[in-house]
This record gives structure tokens, C-alpha cells and sequence, in this order.
């Protein structure tokens, strides 16, 4: 797993250096992913017991680095929350990691930040995840925390010709498989009412929009190009968020830049 | 008053939302969106042709949907949801695309002469006409009732058929039901090669 998170911060920091439009949101995320990766180092030390109340002496100590550094480098709305969860009490920032554990909302970053490394570790693991209420498994939803997906991939897995989907769970970053012609957020499998939106200039990358819940998400196709580390690439191309929203979609899930 | 061109965008980005969820600014990803030139591609699930262990296939469709516009086929992939092939394709069934979209491929009846060196186009009715026509003369001319030794056999052994790899099922059942009830023995396909 610490391989894992090397490989992303890696692909960070490549994709950021090359000056493109969405460098100065991947410089941002190479900070986060670097903080990520400690905080992974920091968990696989710990017993961790799947009860996240009972896991969070493990997860606090790790939480003001990241503070600082949203502080320091983030945007100002980001900044101005970092201040505000560093100036708080300690139960402050736990009922804020709690309640977004029971509830997860992807337009709170700093618990979704903190806690993907947590719910990364538990997976890695196998160890289930406690309060992860089964009454919010549905399809679509991964099937080890119940969390969105935040993306999916295309894998030449298994030895086909043809490129099997796999949906990438936001919170855990576990990746199951889910039907190639389906929404990932309705489940609409009628043709007409799907297609992806695809750019050369993004060319192992399409948006999967369905026209039945005006949903997308980020499709990252690795038979296309097998360095791609999907969690980085889909940030990478940002413009095609952008893109996407302006044409009446909505993302299934913001990443963590907000797109 | 008037709007330059930078105050244009600006403005627009405003009403969009020239922020991200958590506040970053999308300026610049917004300006590299306008110049992508961006294709709808929709997917559809269907049946290769070619054998009767009928594999999964996705037809990916290039269009907008736009009554003037004209789908295109722009890839044909195994369907790695289908039971049967798991996204795996024989290498005909990967040549799919070229089955669909091929210059060399026939939309007319051609007819080669005999004594002819070349095919020549004709018109579906004089095809069908001459078809007809040849196919009653060399039947009654070539029709065996009874081979030598007094067996009743009802064979036309003067013409042969032979059917392409990728006729429908439908179509196969009406040529052999056509092809028997006339008598014709020779009748092959290249399906199986």
C-alpha cells in the first residue's frame, strides 16, 4: 500500500511540473497526497480496529500537518477552514471526522482528506469498517465502505481484448468491478441515454455522462496508457470537469480540488 | 460601455462559477476547456456475426445525436461483461470495424460475363431478372431425377452456392430452404474457415 501512495505522489509531481492548465491544482494535490502517503506510513503502525471513534487517537496526531500545509498552500476558503479546525478544540475536529464518516459529503475536504488514508488502511487490511451503515449499500457504491466512486478505469484485467471497467471508491480507494454500458450513479444500462465525451488532448481519459440523471465521472482508460495513476490523472484533467459542467453535468463525486 | 474580451470570459466564469467547490482558481482550466475539441461517443452492446458462439461486442458510435449528423462506427471491442467471450475476440471478430466500414466493400450486384475479364454493375432488378432467368434454364437442364441405378434423387447439379462470413442466420435459413427446395447439393459457406 505505501507503494501505492508513492506511485501517485510520483505521478503528482511529474504530471505538475509540466506547466499545463491544471498544474497549480495538481501542485496542490502533490501536498495532499504527500501528507496522505505520511499519514498511510503513520496508520500501517498503528492497530487499527475498523471503529473509527476508537481509531481516532491513531488518525489525530497526523491531522495538524495537514492543517498547516492547506493553510500555507491552499486556497484562501480552504485556508480560512484550516485556521478555523486548528484554532479548535480537539472534539471539534473528531465530531467533524464522525459526522462525515457517518454522512460523507465530497464538499467537505479536510475530513475527506484525513480519513481516505483511515478507510485505505482499514481495506488494505480487510478490516470492516464499523458505522459504514449497510442501509447506504447500493449499486454503485463500493462494496467494502459503501462509499461513491470517484472515478472508474478501464483495465485489460483478465486478458481480454476489450477494456473491463472497474469504479474506484472515493473514500477507501478500494476498486470493484461495475458493468461497462451502466451508470454509476442510477444505473440507466438503456444505450441512447449514455455515451462518453472523449478529447485527444486527454487522450486516455473520457467523461461518462448519462443523459437519465445528468450525472459523469471520469473514466481513465489504462489500455490506453498503462502509467497513468488514475487517482492523479483524473485531477490532471480538470478541463474536462469544467468541460463537463458547463454542458449541464453533474459530477457523481468532487475529487479534492473540488472538480 | 464596452466588454473586452478577457472581461467577457471573466464575467462568464463569474456566472459559472469561476471557483472550484473548495475555492481554487479554475481560470485557466476554463480558458483550455474552450479549445478542446471534445466527441460524443455512445456504446452499444451487440452480437458478432460471424459464429454461432455469438460473442459479445461493443460498437462504439461516434455522433452528437444531431438530426444532420451522421453516426459513424469507431471501434468494435469484446464485450468484457459478456458471459461468453469476457472481452476476448477471435481475430475476425476484431476486424469487426473493417466489416462495417470498408471502401472495398459491395453495395450493388455485380455480374462477370462469360469470356468477360471484369465484373460489371447492374441494377438489382435486372439482377433479380437475370437470376431468375439462369436459374430456371440451367436447372431444367441439369436436373437428375434419377442417378444410374433407378434411385430417385432430385438433385440440380448444375449450380453451386456459397455464402459469405458474415450473412445473418435469417439469411442462411432462406437459402437453404431456397437452395434444397431446388435441388442444389453444392452448397457451402465460409463461415466455418
Amino acid at each position: 500500500m505505501g507503494d501505492e501512495w508513492a506511485g501517485r505522489v510520483a505521478r503528482a509531481e511529474r504530471l505538475s511540473a509540466q506547466g499545463d492548465a491544471a498544474s497549480p491544482l495538481l501542485a496542490f494535490y502533490t501536498l495532499v497526497l504527500r501528507w496522505q502517503a505520511d499519514a498511510s506510513a503513520s496508520l500501517r503502525r498503528s492497530s487499527l480496529s475498523g471503529a473509527i471513534d476508537r481509531d481516532l487517537p491513531s488518525i489525530r496526531p497526523v491531522v495538524p500537518a495537514l492543517l498547516s500545509t492547506v493553510a500555507q498552500h491552499g486556497p484562501a476558503l480552504l485556508a480560512a477552514e484550516a485556521a478555523r479546525l486548528s484554532d479548535s478544540s480537539t472534539t471539534t475536529l473528531e465530531q467533524t471526522l464522525l459526522t462525515w464518516w457517518d454522512a460523507p459529503s465530497d464538499r467537505q475536504f479536510f475530513p475527506k482528506a484525513i480519513l481516505q488514508p483511515y478507510a485505505a488502511a482499514l481495506a488494505a487490511a480487510q478490516i470492516a469498517p464499523a458505522r459504514r451503515d449497510a442501509s447506504i449499500r447500493a449499486d454503485g457504491r463500493c462494496p467494502f465502505c459503501a462509499g461513491a466512486p470517484q472515478l472508474s478505469m478501464l483495465t485489460a484485467a483478465g486478458g481480454g481484448d476489450g477494456g473491463g471497467r472497474q469504479l474506484l471508491c472515493a473514500t477507501c480507494l478500494t476498486a470493484w468491478p461495475y458493468r461497462r454500458i451502466r451508470c454509476a450513479h442510477c444505473g440507466e444500462e438503456d444505450e441512447r441515454k449514455l455515451s462518453y465525451f472523449h478529447s485527444p488532448a486527454f487522450d486516455h481519459l473520457r467523461v461518462d455522462a448519462c443523459d437519465a440523471c445528468a450525472r459523469y465521472l471520469k473514466t481513465v482508460d489504462l489500455t490506453r496508457l498503462g502509467l497513468a495513476v488514475p487517482l492523479v490523472d483524473e485531477v490532471a484533467a480538470a478541463t474536462l470537469d469544467v468541460w463537463a459542467r458547463e454542458r449541464g453535468y453533474e459530477k457523481i463525486e468532487l475529487n479534492l480540488v473540488g472538480l | 460601455m464596452e466588454i473586452s474580451r478577457r472581461g467577457f470570459i471573466q464575467g462568464t466564469l463569474a456566472a459559472a462559477g469561476g471557483v472550484s467547490a473548495f475555492g481554487f482558481d479554475i481560470v485557466p482550466v476554463f480558458a483550455q476547456s474552450r479549445t478542446l475539441k471534445i466527441a460524443r461517443t455512445s456504446e452499444t452492446r451487440s452480437t458478432c456475426p460471424y459464429c454461432s458462439v455469438s460473442c459479445g461486442v461493443i460498437i462504439h458510435t461516434l455522433g452528437d445525436k444531431a438530426k444532420n449528423a451522421v453516426p459513424q462506427v469507431v471501434h468494435v471491442e469484446g464485450d468484457p461483461d459478456h458471459p461468453i467471450n469476457r472481452g476476448t475476440l477471435c481475430p475476425k471478430g476484431a476486424s469487426l470495424e473493417q466489416d462495417i466500414l470498408n471502401e472495398r466493400r459491395l453495395t450493388k450486384p455485380q455480374v462477370r460475363r462469360p469470356g468477360s475479364d471484369r465484373w460489371e454493375d447492374i441494377g438489382w432488378d435486372q439482377a433479380i431478372d437475370e437470376i431468375g432467368r439462369w436459374v430456371k434454364k440451367t436447372r431444367d437442364a441439369t436436373f437428375v431425377e434419377k442417378d444410374a441405378r433407378g434411385r430417385t434423387v432430385n438433385r440440380c447439379e448444375g449450380i453451386a452456392w456459397t455464402g459469405g462470413c458474415t450473412d445473418t442466420n435469417e439469411f442462411n435459413y432462406l437459402v437453404v430452404k431456397t437452395m434444397r427446395s431446388l435441388g442444389v447439393c453444392y452448397l457451402e459457406n465460409q463461415a466455418r474457415l
